[in-house]
């Protein structure tokens, strides 16, 4: 079975973000730039898989910017087999992306797709799901385990107040929650060994897709700075205040 | 506009987040609401009773009891072809359903709007909330999910919609729901917790972080914490400590209890969402930080805030 | 959450400009040296650097001759072993990787700065496995080296004894003939690093001691392997060999690391095998310490990197005082804002840079030396003293510079920014102290060719200078100094090795920074923050640390005389 992980470039996870003074969007010049770190558990869950004897092969895609290649070679650097960048410089939404993942999914032919459930910048968390309609696979997101058997897969996902598992008929769909696993450091001899390994490249036209935004962002501003100290009255004020906000027991 | 709305339910009742959701459709125009699910006529009738509410669509169908996406999203797509706009809340449920429809629809979806700015513009967090965008949708459809906290809930009576069937959709036949299981009630890990009681040195004893800081936090499903003035005297363990040299944790709401708030533990908990304070010395610097500040004995306090909080 | 961010873009830089990384007969593509570079910061910021403070505050623990390291450290050691990275630069016959010294220097730099105390064991099997290279027979590499090599076990150096410190010479370890060609090993040695821990299946000493007869002094000193286990006939360690860790010590500073009181051979049954000739015992150590040098200032750097980031991540939080031109209408600031605040922050990063690119020039002549260049051979002889003093004094100076920022919050262990003083105290001291590589400068480095090495470094540091004016003025003192070196009487010129040693590490420093300063640009992409950083540091290099480095030639030729002005008993008066 071959496995698609879809990979992004995000702001590094350990990088706070500083919205641009002119608000149109958060600065990324001279930042450290990552893998998106549900994108890596992805990575990490296929290689499992892979070493389980479970998968035969992980093909890593990145839709983004000539730099999105240093990504990819992460990824094949943990154990990826071969990579493809989709290669553009405009901002592309999660539903162009899934349309291009789509179109390398007809290509492909994966048994599993294993997704991030969001990336840390935009926060979107559609991706996974979007894929799973265009293609009209069964989805299984926000994974803490994933256990292929057969024509199958058991996918255990975190859901509010506790967890589920759900069945689901290969080709399919997975998106990770932080809990699936704990991704590898890449080894020098495989990121020796990454740098042979095949990286096409192409463009969203080469799928047919178009990623003119429907979205528009119209400013991008700090959060409300913290209101120092409202001080409350007495324990049933504190009690409101809690409730109002969603705390209880 | 006419809106559809996912209601969340547990098959017996509407949840609470749905009330958010409908409070922000009714910004944007009529509110009509979808029950899906097996056995949902009590669900249906007590959210027709909900303020606002136009209509009620109840799709009763044994292949919507588990909230499969692959079953439902077709269901909602097809029900958007009178509707204008689709609404869920941002809940694991809305989550996995409703970026399914949008792509059905060919839609972009903008996910947990905190605020409408107009008929297509919303603001939305990103980076984890670190900056605040406020987005414009040229679509001609709009499928949103909803922060639950950003909005005010909708009254759960006075409302009279009408409660109408739906037949439509059915069991894809791609996936099934196995099991689930209630959240064991293990105590979160400090650093990924959306909750976090802390203690400082004005508990005196590890006795009495027992007493008075484990039973709210219990109440809460919180992480516990420390300041490293409580940590240094031993009444927890090391890693319990909260600060600059401890863990930085950012959770939804931190509760600093009797801990003056040190720069150093100050750095280790800042970017909390909402950080509340129970001191009894009212000049402590933690007030200076703390959204929500009380100035009272935490012996009092404390067993008094974990007694309504569960009522 | 990570406070450490490796400064691997200035890593990338300084492997081309400074240390020539592609100049080397080895073709290592770009790509694949940034991919290096950032999988070295990858696993040092994510799983050493969280390490740091527990190793400074729960310490290894000893217990009936055995030493538990604090929790996580064993994850943290088994990661670096399953990632390859103590193969780096090793020999491909053995398992090793075979990349360049220099790219190991950086992956080195990453995890010093990341937890000094607990990499430095690194260091130390890096040490023993150079000396087996260099000195070991075929069988003693086909046995040991691979599994040193992954890091499955780790190595030791031990030299010092009670009574034997600087004076090597002084040691009484002995090693008398046993059968099958083994030594039976007797002895006590101190301040061993490492010598001791629950990190590996074995523990490979490297031991200095005297075989019966032997001439006194280091000439009858032999080296020896003392394995903690012994390997059975199928290879793997299981016979214990009477290596017992007496006690560790209670420091100032690198607390991650247990420093090892080590008794061997108690019960008579310590055996060790000779490496290299018998009495070629310092011959083999100096193979290890010469390296071992350039892996100090290493450290050096590292720690000087993670104080500096601490300090200046501390200065843009901490709000305090109104800008004194009142350009804040009187509102208080971040700290940064302030200009002695500035100052400090700036001269840290000059220190940090210029040490950083010394360094790695002498990584890059241990590559062309091994490349087979005679000539880089004696250049780095030249730099070892100096590099390992100047980043040692650095990483000094920045931590305390980084302690200052902090005011008094910063003496204050809970910021964390002491431990980094703490920890860099030892830097000047041990691997030879920062005043024996100034004797080594002033005596054997600059006596046995009567200054002619240094007098070829000048020339292309003059060739290269354009029209920067300290740096053609500190050529001249340089100059000048070691003339008056080379005529001076012994004492006379020892008294006056520190400041020289550092008036021509800041020459040399100055160099390298003046040469990035020219290349900063070259490929940048516009607005690039690194460009404007990497040029306003060497600016400040050149224009305040330089010239400071001109006022020292007084001190370096004052003579011996002033120093011993006073009798020794007025010195305590």
């Amino acid at each position: 079975m071959k496995i698609l992980v879809p990979v992004k470039r995000v702001l590094d996870y350990n990088v706070k973000p500083r919205v641009k003074a002119d608000g149109t969007g958060v600065d990324l010049a001279n930042v450290k730039m990552s893998m998106n770190p549900f994108d890596e558990i992805g990575v990490e869950e296929a290689i499992r898989l892979k070493e389980k004897g479970v998968a035969t092969e992980i093909v890593a895609v990145s839709v983004g910017p000539a730099k999105a290649q240093e990504t990819l070679r992460t990824a094949l650097a943990m154990g990826a087999d071969r990579a493809i960048l989709v290669q553009t410089d405009d901002a592309v939404e999660p539903l162009a992306i899934a349309k291009i993942l789509k179109g390398i999914a007809d290509a492909e032919q994966p048994g599993l797709v294993i997704l991030g459930k969001q990336a840390i910048d935009d926060d979107n968390n559609q991706t996974g799901q979007m894929l799973a309609a265009l293609t009209g696979w069964a989805q299984g997101t926000f994974a803490s385990a994933v256990n292929v058997e057969g024509d199958s897969v058991n996918v255990t996902r975190e859901v509010d107040g506790g967890l589920e598992t759900v069945k689901l008929k290969l080709p399919a769909i997975v998106t990770t929650d932080l809990r699936l696993n704990e991704p590898r450091y890449a080894s020098l001899p495989n990121i020796m060994k990454a740098k042979s390994k095949p990286l096409d490249t192409k463009t969203p036209t080469d799928y047919g897709v178009d990623t003119a935004p429907r979205v528009k962002v119209v400013k991008v501003s700090e959060p409300a700075a913290r209101s120092a100290g409202m001080k409350v009255a007495d324990v049933d004020e504190l009690v409101a205040k809690l409730k109002a906000m969603g705390v209880h027991s | 506009m006419k809106t559809l709305v996912w209601v969340e339910h547990d098959g017996k009742a509407v949840k609470d987040a749905t009330l958010a959701v409908v409070t922000a459709a009714a910004k944007l125009g009529e509110v009509h609401l979808l029950v899906a699910g097996s056995g949902v006529d009590g669900v249906a009738k007590e959210a027709a009773a909900i303020a606002g509410v136009g209509k009620v669509h109840v799709a009763d169908n044994a292949a919507f009891g588990h909230n499969l996406p692959e079953n439902i999203a077709p269901l909602v797509a097809e029900l958007m072809a009178s509707h204008d706009a689709f609404l869920a809340p941002a809940t694991t449920t809305g989550k996995n359903i409703a970026p399914r429809v949008a792509a059905l629809l060919d839609v972009m979806q903008i996910s947990e709007i905190l605020s409408v700015e107009g008929p297509k513009t919303f603001t939305r967090p990103i980076y984890a909330g670190n900056a605040i965008a406020t987005v414009e949708s040229s679509d001609a459809k709009l499928v949103l999910t909803v922060r639950g906290t950003a909005f005010e809930k909708a009254a759960t009576s006075g409302g009279s919609g009408t409660v109408e069937a739906v037949s439509a959709g059915g069991d894809a036949g791609i996936s099934s729901f196995v099991g689930a299981e209630i959240a064991k009630s293990e105590r979160p890990e400090l650093t990924s917790a959306k909750i976090i009681v802390s203690g400082g040195r004005a508990l005196g004893s590890s006795e009495k972080y027992e007493e008075v800081i484990v039973p709210l936090a219990d109440k809460l499903g919180a992480a516990l914490g420390a300041s490293r003035a409580a940590v240094d005297a031993g009444y927890v363990p090391n890693d319990y400590q909260v600060g600059q040299t401890g863990k930085i944790v950012a959770p939804q709401v931190y509760f600093a209890i009797g801990i003056s708030g040190a720069i150093q533990h100050l750095a280790g908990m800042k970017d909390s969402k909402t950080i509340v304070a129970i001191n009894k010395d009212e000049d402590a610097p933690i007030f200076q930080v703390a959204d929500f500040g009380l100035v009272a004995d935490l012996f009092n306090a404390v067993p008094e805030l974990t007694q309504r909080l569960g009522d | 959450m990570s406070d450490f961010s490796a400064p691997s873009r200035e890593q990338q830089f300084l492997l081309r400009h400074v240390a020539g990384l592609h100049e080397l007969p080895i073709a290592l593509d770009a790509d694949l040296v940034d991919a290096i570079v950032e999988g070295a910061a990858d696993i040092a910021e994510n799983a050493f650097a969280p390490l740091d403070r527990v190793g400074d505050t729960v310490k290894p623990r000893w217990a009936d001759g055995r030493v538990t390291m604090p929790p996580g450290f064993c994850d943290a050691y088994a990661a670096y072993v399953e990632g390859g990275w103590g193969s780096l630069a090793g020999d491909t016959a053995y398992g090793g990787q075979g990349l360049p010294f220099s790219l190991m220097m950086v992956a080195n730099e990453n995890l010093f700065a990341a937890s000094l105390g607990f990499s430095i064991c690194f260091s130390l099997t890096t040490g023993a496995i150079e000396a087996l290279e260099a000195h070991g027979s075929d069988a003693q590499k086909r046995t040991w080296l691979p599994r040193l090599m992954t890091g499955e076990w780790s190595g030791t150096m031990n030299l010092t004894e009670p009574q034997a410190g600087s004076d090597v010479g002084a040691l009484r370890t002995v090693a008398t003939p046993a059968d099958d060609g083994l030594y039976r090993i007797r002895g006590q040695k101190i301040f061993i690093s490492f010598g001791e821990h629950d990190l590996t299946g074995n523990i490979v000493h490297l031991v200095l001691a005297r075989t019966p007869d032997s001439a006194a002094g280091t000439r009858g000193i032999s080296l020896f392997l003392v394995p903690k286990y012994r390997l059975d006939a199928e290879g793997r360690p299981t016979i214990d060999n009477d290596v017992r860790c007496v006690s560790i010590e209670h420091k100032l500073g690198l607390n991650g690391s247990p420093t090892c009181v080590m008794a061997y051979g108690d019960r008579g049954e310590c055996y060790g095998e000779l490496i290299g000739e018998e009495h070629g015992g310092m011959r083999a150590m100096f193979t290890m310490i010469n390296n071992a040098r350039l892996n100090v200032a290493n450290q050096g750097v590292g720690v000087a990197e993670r104080a500096r980031q601490k300090a200046a991540a501390f200065a843009r939080d901490r709000v305090q005082s109104a800008r004194a031109d009142g350009s804040s209408g009187g509102k208080p600031v971040a700290i940064v804002g302030h200009p002695d605040v500035r100052r400090m922050l700036m001269r840290m990063n000059a220190l940090t840079q210029g040490a950083r690119a010394l360094l790695y020039y002498a990584a890059g002549q241990v590559d062309r030396a091994n490349a087979g260049a005679p000539e880089a051979r004696a250049r780095l002889e030249l730099m070892t003293p100096l590099a390992k003093s100047f980043c040692t004094d650095v990483a000094c100076e920045v931590s305390s510079l980084a302690i200052q920022v902090h005011g008094g919050i910063g003496f204050i262990e809970e910021t964390g920014v002491a431990q980094h003083y703490r920890d860099a105290r030892i830097l000047p001291i041990y691997e030879g102290t920062n005043g024996i590589q100034a004797a080594d400068l002033v005596g054997r480095k600059l006596a046995r060719d009567g200054g002619a090495e240094l007098s070829r470094l000048i020339g292309e540091i003059r060739g290269e200078a354009g029209d920067e004016a300290t740096l053609i003025a500190l050529c001249g003192e340089v100059e000048r100094v070691a003339a008056w070196m080379l005529a001076a009487d012994v004492n006379d010129r020892l008294a006056g090795s520190q400041p020289f040693q550092t008036m021509v590490s800041v020459l040399v420093a100055g160099w390298l920074m003046a040469r990035q300063l020219r290349v900063a640009r070259i490929g940048a992409e516009e607005g690039d923050v690194f460009v404007g950083a990497k040029i306003s540091a060497a600016r400040f290099f050149l224009d305040c640390l330089v010239s400071e480095a001109l006022g020292l030639a007084a001190s370096a030729t004052m003579g011996a005389a002033p120093l011993y002005a006073l009798d020794e008993d007025m010195l305590l008066f």
